[in-house]
């Protein structure tokens, strides 16, 4: 302990605010409003990932922390998958 | 430190993450729940709700943009002072947990200065099903907001419990709670 490899926490910041801007120029430049939504999720996923891999420290943790996470977003992504039809194909 | 006893377990059984970092990860997956919960139950309704959304326009994207910036910059002290903490450097730990008390505490003023707009404008968590959302969302992240600058200001606060390990487990959770605003801004004010 104490000796393994940081990130580089400032990069990582860097990179994070660069996204940020990418999803807010996205929103306002003018162009394909669905274009526009899949930058603002495609950056703002990027970023979710950037802070679990780097500042949670993700990619230096054994398996079991990784199922811990995997398993539960899994969980959730059944719950929206499930409730999909009930709403999005009425009417 | 304590006398190895007869009990301990064998070295190759202590090995792998702490108890500590596995009973955070384990709390954390169950806000993954909790707030997978809610975003889930907000796109579906989103989906399949017509126009209603159209209420997002008028959020204050500048001040929730701002607001990310904050959010993202503490989980960069945090971090920062994990790494102090590492390294055996006190006034970096300090530092770096002031600086992240300071992001919390600013993040939470802001929040109140949209909520007091909004409010004046009408916009009340029973003005429409995309304010109760919204009301809900952004209320319940800014209590795990609070909750995590008052964890870190103990931290801040007590400087021998101020370990590299605590102030990792602090700086899990207030990464998890920079995450989630890192997909609330977009949901409520950018789509």
């Amino acid at each position: 302990m104490g000796t393994h490899r940081h990130p580089n926490y400032v990069a990582v910041w860097g990179w994070l605010v660069a996204l940020m801007a990418a999803g807010l120029a996205a929103s306002v430049l003018p162009g394909g409003r669905h274009v526009a939504v899949a930058v603002i999720f495609a950056t703002a996923a990027v970023k979710a990932l950037l802070v679990a891999l780097n500042f949670m420290h993700l990619r230096f943790e054994p398996r079991l922390i990784h199922a811990m996470v995997l398993v539960p977003l899994l969980f959730a992504a059944v719950l929206a998958l499930a409730l999909l039809p009930d709403f999005a194909m009425r009417r | 430190m304590a006398t190895p006893s007869a009990y301990a377990a064998p070295a190759g059984l202590r090995s792998g993450p702490s108890a500590a970092k596995i009973a955070v990860w384990w709390f954390l997956a169950s806000e993954i729940m909790v707030f997978g919960g809610l975003l889930a139950s907000f796109v579906v309704f989103r989906l399949g709700g017509g126009r209603w959304y159209d209420a997002s326009e008028h959020l204050g994207v500048t001040l929730a943009a701002v607001n990310t910036l904050i959010l993202l910059t503490s989980s960069l002290t945090i971090v920062q002072a994990f790494a102090a903490a590492e390294r055996g450097d006190e006034p970096g730990v300090r530092r770096g947990l002031a600086l992240t008390v300071l992001g919390g505490v600013a993040f939470l003023g802001v929040k109140a200065v949209e909520y007091s707009i909004e409010v004046s404008h009408g916009f009340v968590p029973s003005a429409g099903i995309f304010w109760s959302f919204y009301y809900t969302m952004t209320g319940l992240h800014a209590l795990h907001v609070l909750g995590g600058v008052v964890v870190n200001a103990v931290l801040l606060a007590a400087p021998r419990a101020r370990t590299a390990r605590r102030v990792e487990m602090a700086g899990l959770y207030w990464h998890f709670v920079d995450v989630v605003w890192i997909f609330l801004f977009p949901l409520l004010y950018l789509s």
